[in-house]
């Protein structure tokens, strides 16, 4: 058996190397960003400076979810396209493993987007962001985003039975970017929804990285929310494995792998 | 709305053995079971019953050994990573397929200039011609230098030169001691290149001998061809309802029509082309010695009645 770590490696570079063949990658990482930050700066002008962090890290985790639902649903789509899922599929490696790779650099690739909104809304709308304590806001930013790449693998073992995951990841994006409360805190959404908030990795390292870049006194309550994201993510993996092994065995036994 | 799901028996009780170093061919009309039977053989599709074994691994239980130790190469333009370059296309399989970090880029070296396409090899490969193409497949399914290779009508859709230049690689393939297990719509390839020929038709093997051994099926028999132009369905439907005609094989679509009648009438028969042709320019008629084709066309119908 190949060695998962090459594998998920290999799979991150073949991603990468895509995403750098391919220039469209500018519109969602590059423009969007700014068209959002400038939409939401200008809802919350007027508003003291907590909202401004919201627009801002809202926005960020927007483009960083929205980029590895997109991917994951792409991910296996983009095998089906290139005629390269047979082959993919065929090889001894894990497609968990593949994918894994592929998710993970496509959060990364969403992380620019973050990054690209953090420097217009400093550089051109002048927002204030004083970041109370970088080390840990970019601690708690990379767990985010692995936790955002393992809840991708599980929506990405379902889409090997579907050729429709663009229609589900157009569905899927706003509804978790809403109750993860990306851009809002979640005690404004109705108190139904909040077991679905609660098992989001995301919901738990957005409220981390709030903590992180509001208070230099790291309170106990950011080493809780890292914790639990840290364990959801893992039961993410889990579930993600359980799905790759069963819809891979369906598929090869119905034959409907590459035709699905 | 709603779609009903059918089940189809693709392939039914096909049995045959590979020796090592042998090139088996597979052959069988469109939907015969060719593909899917690979595709069983490689892990991509479990069977609903029966056993098969490839280099002494069970399909069903012991799949990443199957996989580990084989080559697929499916052909046709796609199944590559066109954005990309050669080497970064072998290198993903070759992590894929758990080649030694020690041997891998060697490994890719070697396979690209045996593949004459070291020159390009960092070109994207949306650049590559047809046949460079087909060329990069098979340096990918020999990535993990595989004991067993199978390869899935590698020349179909390729001009004759990429095509001969295909099967000269296969030829080499075999000089280096590799098992290969084809399958082809074309006779002349089969009966060129492969040691043993499987005759596949709606999943049944109908047929399994040397190419020559097929041909004595149509030793008794000759083949009258016809090239012309104005033939009909109805008139090439009027020779197979001719006692003596064995089969009919009509390519009606080019300029130049070419109909093959299989007989044990010999050239009593042409009289009889003749009349049924009479509305139809005929240019040229021959009678030729049976070709494994012509047992291929033989052996199907056969199968059909």
């Amino acid at each position: 058996m190949p060695e998962t770590h090459r594998v998920i490696y290999s799979a991150f570079r073949m991603a990468m190397l895509h995403w750098m063949a391919d220039p469209q990658w500018v519109i969602p990482n590059i423009i969007a960003p700014f068209v959002f930050t400038f939409v939401a700066l200008t809802l919350f002008a007027g508003a003291d400076g907590s909202f401004g962090l919201y627009a801002v890290l809202g926005g960020g985790m927007m483009g960083m979810w929205g980029n590895t639902l997109y991917a994951s649903g792409f991910a296996i789509d983009f095998e089906r396209w290139q005629g390269t899922l047979e082959e993919v599929v065929a090889a001894p490696s894990n497609l968990l493993h593949v994918i894994t790779g592929r998710s993970v650099s496509n959060a990364l690739f969403g992380l620019t987007n973050m990054v690209a909104i953090l420097l217009i809304a400093v550089f051109v709308f002048r927002v204030p962001l004083g970041l109370a304590n970088p080390v840990l806001f970019a601690f708690s930013l990379v767990l985010t985003l692995l936790s955002v790449s393992a809840l991708g693998l599980i929506f990405a073992s379902s889409f090997v039975l579907t050729r429709s995951a663009q229609i589900f990841t157009n569905g899927l994006e706003f509804p978790i970017y809403v109750i993860s409360g990306s851009m809002f805190p979640i005690a404004l959404l109705p108190f139904w929804t909040y077991p679905a908030s609660f098992i989001l990795g995301p919901t738990w390292g957005i409220q981390a990285i709030r903590a992180a870049a509001t208070s230099a006194d790291v309170p106990l309550a950011f080493w809780s929310d890292i914790g639990i994201m840290l364990a959801i993510t893992v039961a993410y993996v889990i579930v993600a494995a359980l799905l790759f092994k069963l819809v891979e065995t369906k598929s090869r036994r119905d034959g409907t792998l590459v035709q699905a | 709305m709603r779609r009903k799901k059918t089940q189809v028996t693709a392939v039914k009780d096909v049995s045959f053995e590979v020796d090592y170093g042998e090139l088996f061919g597979l052959v069988g009309p469109n939907g015969a079971g060719k593909t899917t039977t690979i595709k069983m053989l490689t892990t991509m599709l479990i069977p609903t019953s029966g056993v098969a074994k490839v280099l002494g691994y069970d399909v069903k239980k012991d799949v990443t050994k199957v996989r580990q130790n084989i080559g697929i190469v499916l052909g046709g333009e796609r199944g590559l990573y066109t954005r990309v370059n050669a080497i970064d296309n072998l290198r993903y399989f070759a992590d894929l397929y758990g080649v030694p970090v020690s041997v891998r880029d060697k490994r890719i070296k070697e396979l690209l200039q045996f593949m004459g396409l070291w020159d390009r090899a960092k070109d994207r490969v949306e650049t590559y011609s047809k046949g460079m193409k087909q060329r990069l497949h098979l340096a990918r399914g020999l990535i993990n230098d595989p004991q067993l290779i199978f390869l899935d009508e590698p020349t179909t859709g390729l001009d004759p030169e990429i095509a001969k230049e295909t099967r000269n690689m296969i030829r080499e393939l075999i000089e280096k001691g590799k098992t290969i297990l084809l399958t082809t719509h074309y006779m002349f390839e089969a009966d060129e290149l492969c040691k043993r020929v499987g005759i596949i038709r709606n999943g049944e093997v109908v047929a399994l001998d040397t190419p020559s051994g097929l041909k004595k099926y149509v030793m008794d028999t000759s083949v009258v061809e016809v090239q012309g132009f104005g033939i009909t369905e109805n008139e090439v439907a009027k020779f197979k309802g001719i006692p003596d005609v064995l089969a009919v094989s009509a390519d009606l679509n080019e300029d130049k029509q070419v109909l093959k009648i299989q007989t044990t009438k010999g050239s009593e028969i042409i009289s009889e082309v003749q009349q049924i042709l009479k509305n139809s320019r005929i240019y040229d008629l021959n009678i030729k010695e049976p070709t494994l084709e012509d047992a291929y066309l033989r052996l199907i119908e056969g199968s059909r009645k």
